[in-house]
């Protein structure tokens, strides 16, 4: 899925999405959501 | 009684107009593209990009005015959680205070380092057993709290780490943050099979680059062991490597995306280095020649993925373009205020010692409370945390007034305490995340966005908004 549609062109892109935040990190080490096993 | 009304509900109003009254707010930044500028609402982190062309159209429009006023509500309650509202739901912690490097711009004092101590493995489940009570009131059902042991470097406490990973496995998520120097075959084969995260650090990709910032304390460099662990790591999801940028490395980066491209390195950061420590200003680089050379090696990363279909996520950018798309999808807390030291993770010392984040170990006027002795809970209200915690945007100049803000977050408390004297004052940085901000608005209007995330960042978001072509 594209994170945010974007026709040539257009006049006006804009969009946002939204989930349940769970950030954790710090600049220290990568949290992503792979997983490892 | 005196009625009590928020401001837009004491002003009469109607927020017919863009920018007065109670009328949606939108800034109108540069964002160096040819075709489009940014419009943003910066409270609430609402942004568009307009054809500049278009943009006094636009202004001017009373649908995308309406669209905009609309969402003001949930995004400014979106906002509010996630700068206010989350729990605590990782700890880094230090199973020692030693290491056996000296890096240049380490934020542990050398003293520490140098002579410290081991947690001993009693203790060391001890801890866990406090933290796995803890988090039992914070996190929500199903996911499961994080535990990065952090340094120093946790692998000289091997054992013990290796016992609490062992027996803990089913209580926490764990990952371990090494200098690689360690990481024998064995050591592999027991975090790989128990699916630890491992994250390695590495500055350059040649030895006489690297080793100037990352090495022994008789001055060797350690280059050759965390190349052979990327190597023996290849293909393992859960590993990452670390480079922190400074001005002995700056002109590498590009060199260093290939490197670590070439060693099918999943995600990296790059990281510009935090000046907490007077040794690490010594090495700090310019800012804007920063942004330079860290849009570069963005540039390249890129280009790897198109020539060969394989993603080097640069991690810490990605974090920043996905504050864009979707705010409460961010996973990194540095670049939010308050950030997320001391309410959504906080740092645990060797001795049992709380601060909000590693960068504070170190700093005795941020050590909160004991875990061995005091509440947890409790140690998040001592003035060591809410110092941190409390510290946000709209109380520093000249964040207070700048329209990026909440894709920024002024990082970093410990720099801007430490360095610039007081937490409300900016950290080391400015122009570097004015331009990453930048950069990630030029590649949203160019669709190119996904091309810099990793796989599936929005496969639990919905979509809040969106404006029709």
């Amino acid at each position: 899925m594209k994170s945010c549609k974007v026709k040539k062109g257009q006049a006006i892109i804009a969009c946002r999405k939204a989930c349940k935040a769970n950030g954790t990190g710090l600049s220290h080490y990568i949290l992503m959501d792979r997983k490892a096993k | 009684m005196k009625p009590t009304l928020s401001a837009p509900e004491a002003a009469p109003s109607r927020g017919r107009f863009l920018n007065s009254g109670n009328g949606p707010h939108l800034e109108p930044i540069d964002i160096g593209h040819d075709a489009y500028m940014a419009l943003i609402e910066p409270d609430t982190a609402f942004w568009s990009l307009v054809r500049k062309d278009a943009l006094a159209d636009t202004l001017a429009n009373p649908s995308f005015r309406a669209a905009v006023a609309k969402k003001h509500g949930a995004f400014a309650k979106e906002m509010q959680a996630l700068r206010f509202g989350l729990k605590p739901s990782a700890v880094y912690f230090n199973p020692t205070e030693r290491c056996n490097l000296n890096c240049r711009y380490c934020y542990i004092p050398e003293k520490m380092r140098k002579n410290g101590r081991h947690m001993s493995q009693v203790r060391m489940f001890e801890a866990l057993e406090r933290l796995k009570l803890y988090f039992k009131t914070t996190m929500p059902k199903g996911r499961l709290p994080q535990v990065v042991f952090h340094g120093a470097e946790p692998m000289l406490n091997r054992e013990a780490l290796f016992a609490a990973i062992e027996r803990y496995g089913n209580d926490f998520r764990f990952g371990v943050q090494t200098n690689a120097t360690l990481l024998d075959d064995s050591a592999l084969a027991f975090l790989t099979e128990h699916g630890v995260g491992i994250g390695l650090s590495l500055d350059a990709p040649s030895p006489s680059i690297a080793n100037k910032t990352r090495r022994s304390w008789s001055g060797e460099g350690v280059f050759e062991a965390v190349e052979t662990a990327m190597r023996k790591l290849k293909g393992y999801p859960g590993f990452n490597v670390i480079c922190t940028v400074t001005n002995s490395n700056l002109k590498h980066l590009v060199a260093l995306v290939d490197f670590f491209h070439a060693h099918e390195v999943p995600a990296c950061m790059l990281n510009i280095v935090r000046c907490t420590l007077p040794g690490a200003r010594v090495i700090k680089p310019d800012d804007s020649t920063a942004a330079e050379a860290y849009l570069a090696a963005l540039d390249r990363s890129h280009e790897l993925y198109k020539s060969t279909g394989r993603k080097l996520v640069v991690a810490n950018f990605a974090n920043v373009l996905v504050s864009i798309l979707a705010p409460t999808a961010r996973r990194l807390m540095c670049d939010i205020s308050p950030c997320g030291g001391g309410r959504c993770f906080f740092a645990l010392a060797p001795d049992g010692g709380l601060y909000p984040c590693s960068e504070f170990i170190g700093l005795p006027e941020f050590r909160g409370g004991n875990l061995f002795k005091d509440n947890i809970a409790d140690v998040l209200q001592t003035p060591a945390f809410t110092k941190v915690t409390g510290r946000k945007v709209e109380d520093i100049e000249p964040c207070n007034k700048c329209t990026i803000r909440h894709f920024c977050g002024s990082p970093c408390p410990a720099e801007a305490h430490e360095m610039n004297g007081d937490m409300r004052r900016t950290g080391a940085f400015c122009e570097f995340y004015e331009e990453q901000v930048r950069y990630a608005f030029r590649l949203i209007a160019d669709g190119l966005a996904d091309d810099y995330l990793w796989d599936g960042w929005d496969k639990d978001a919905t979509t809040t908004f969106e404006w029709g072509m």
